[in-house]
């Protein structure tokens, strides 16, 4: 091992092996769900069976609404807090930050009845979500609220590196020359982490479609395309959990094809 | 005139006081030392991006200690330049004119009028990675002076130019101040630049400015001898300059 390191080219060809074994290991489920898939399966899941294919559709556009919603909705005010985390030094900053990455740490499950004993209708905030008509349990809002809840530190985090990657001194010169500090996000620090924000979304976005476990927790109803899953998995056996899992399987590539296209740019 | 009366900033460990200091109207003011003296530091207390612990900034006779960046009626120019690479150079230099609700007439002509100045009208339609170091540097002034500050704050605006190009820029800049008469603090840690642009030098140390004086005073003072070897071959150059 000691000889090819030092040989020519021996640390490329060991990255070489190490990266095709990890590939592989991720390639091959991929390769797996494919050559496992019944054609007639997955026709009666989304076409040929009124009722399969019914329940199928919507839980696909249920999840895709749900999961825009919450990526919009992170986007709205993920971009805030990531300028204020990106640029003001304030009290409990660090325990803020903290706090808003428990979401990465925790089990989805525990996220899942974090966000119930908060927002739903017997919830602490129940009074307020039900008054909005925003009550969590076993409502749309609760799959929104389910999936804004694991996503926000992946859209913060992901803006707020943009945000830093911006030099201060660009947006000081514009303030010096008379642009209030809000003209000067809109016009300077906005456009220039524009990349950094569309991949944010997208990530979020990706992360949103793919929350399982707290949305089983808060919303198992109105069901999204990963309960369908596990419902059907269970109800129907494997073949019918890996038809309706393909379409998703390939929207998330498409997904983070476009991460690297933006990137790229 | 600007006033700066008992001025201290605190970061970290690092002091920065100014007791007493006047820039005169259209006065070229250099404030020069070595590296990591606090010269930034200074200049983004003026500029408002660091709040003093305690003392005043008075820009003919008002106090603008506590005013925010934007109304200051103070531009910079940085070291790098810090042009905005989304915009042209024509927007990068109307950005102050349109935060200031100009109307889009009075801008044109405005930024044409500072364009021919600096001589950069022929590039005003490109950005900046499409320019040299040079016209960067003009830009950054060409936008620094059309809104027409009550004062320049020049951040060693030299120090990213090769040194023949900064020879050159030297003399721009100097020529510059004497056609259009604006007020300036550069910072710097070059000796020549200080003599060469200066009306009068500050020299700091450690947070502290320990000398102000004419160029030629200041090389007459002791604070210049650890920078003999710099200042004997431009001493000519000085004295057929003032």
């Amino acid at each position: 091992m000691l000889r090819l390191l030092k040989a020519k080219h021996g640390f490329s060809i060991i990255a070489s092996i190490a990266a095709s074994l990890l590939i592989l290991f991720l390639f091959i489920p991929l390769v797996a769900l494919f050559a496992l898939a019944n054609i007639g399966v997955l026709s009666e899941a989304w076409i040929s069976d009124p009722v399969l294919a019914r329940e199928a559709w919507l839980a696909l556009i249920r999840t895709i609404q749900a999961s825009l919603l919450s990526s919009f909705i992170l986007l709205l005010v993920g971009i805030p807090t990531a300028y204020l985390f990106a640029r003001k030094s304030f009290s409990l900053k660090t325990l803020i930050e903290s706090i808003v990455n428990v979401p990465l740490m925790i089990p989805h499950a525990v996220a899942g009845i974090m966000v119930l004993v908060a927002y739903s209708r017997r919830g602490l905030l129940g009074f307020l979500t039900s008054g909005l008509g925003l009550a969590v349990d076993d409502s749309f809002w609760g799959i929104v609220a389910a999936m804004m809840f694991v996503s926000a530190p992946i859209a913060i985090d992901t803006i707020r590196v943009a945000i830093e990657s911006i030099d201060p001194v660009l947006e000081m010169v514009a303030r010096s020359l008379g642009a209030s500090q809000f003209r000067v996000f809109m016009t300077i620090t906005l456009p220039l982490s524009l990349r950094g924000i569309a991949t944010g979304f997208i990530l979020s976005w990706a992360r949103s479609i793919s929350e399982v476990g707290a949305i089983l927790i808060v919303a198992y109803y109105p069901k999204t395309i990963n309960v369908l899953v596990m419902e059907w998995f269970n109800t129907y056996g494997l073949s019918y959990a890996v038809a309706l899992s393909i379409p998703l399987v390939l929207m998330s590539i498409a997904l983070f094809i476009a991460v690297r296209l933006v990137l790229r740019k | 005139m600007i006033v700066i009366e008992d001025l201290m900033v605190k970061l970290g460990s690092f002091t920065l006081q100014v007791d007493y200091l006047e820039v005169r109207d259209k006065e070229y003011f250099v404030v020069m030392g070595p590296s990591g003296v606090g010269k930034t530091v200074f200049l983004r207390t003026l500029i408002g991006f660091i709040k003093p612990l305690k003392g005043k900034i008075i820009v003919n006779g008002r106090d603008i200690t506590n005013e925010p960046p934007e109304n200051r009626g103070f531009a910079l120019v940085p070291q790098d330049y810090a042009l905005w690479p989304h915009m042209t150079v024509y927007e990068n230099i109307a950005y102050g004119l349109k935060a200031r609700g100009l109307d889009s007439q009075v801008i044109r002509e405005k930024v044409e009028w500072i364009a021919g100045i600096l001589e950069i009208t022929d590039i005003l339609d490109r950005y900046p990675n499409q320019i040299s170091g040079g016209q960067q540097q003009r830009v950054a002034l060409a936008r620094a002076l059309v809104v027409e500050p009550q004062l320049v704050l020049l951040d060693e605006p030299l120090a990213n130019l090769d040194p023949r190009l900064r020879f050159k820029a030297r003399s721009f800049l100097r020529e510059l101040h004497m056609k259009l008469g604006f007020t300036a603090i550069h910072v710097t840690h070059n000796i020549v630049e200080a003599l060469y642009l200066g009306d009068r030098i500050a020299y700091m140390e450690e947070g502290v400015i320990k000398h102000i004086s004419t160029p030629i005073e200041f090389i007459k003072s002791p604070w210049s001898k650890p920078y003999l070897d710099e200042i004997e071959p431009i001493l000519g150059m000085l004295s057929d300059n003032r």
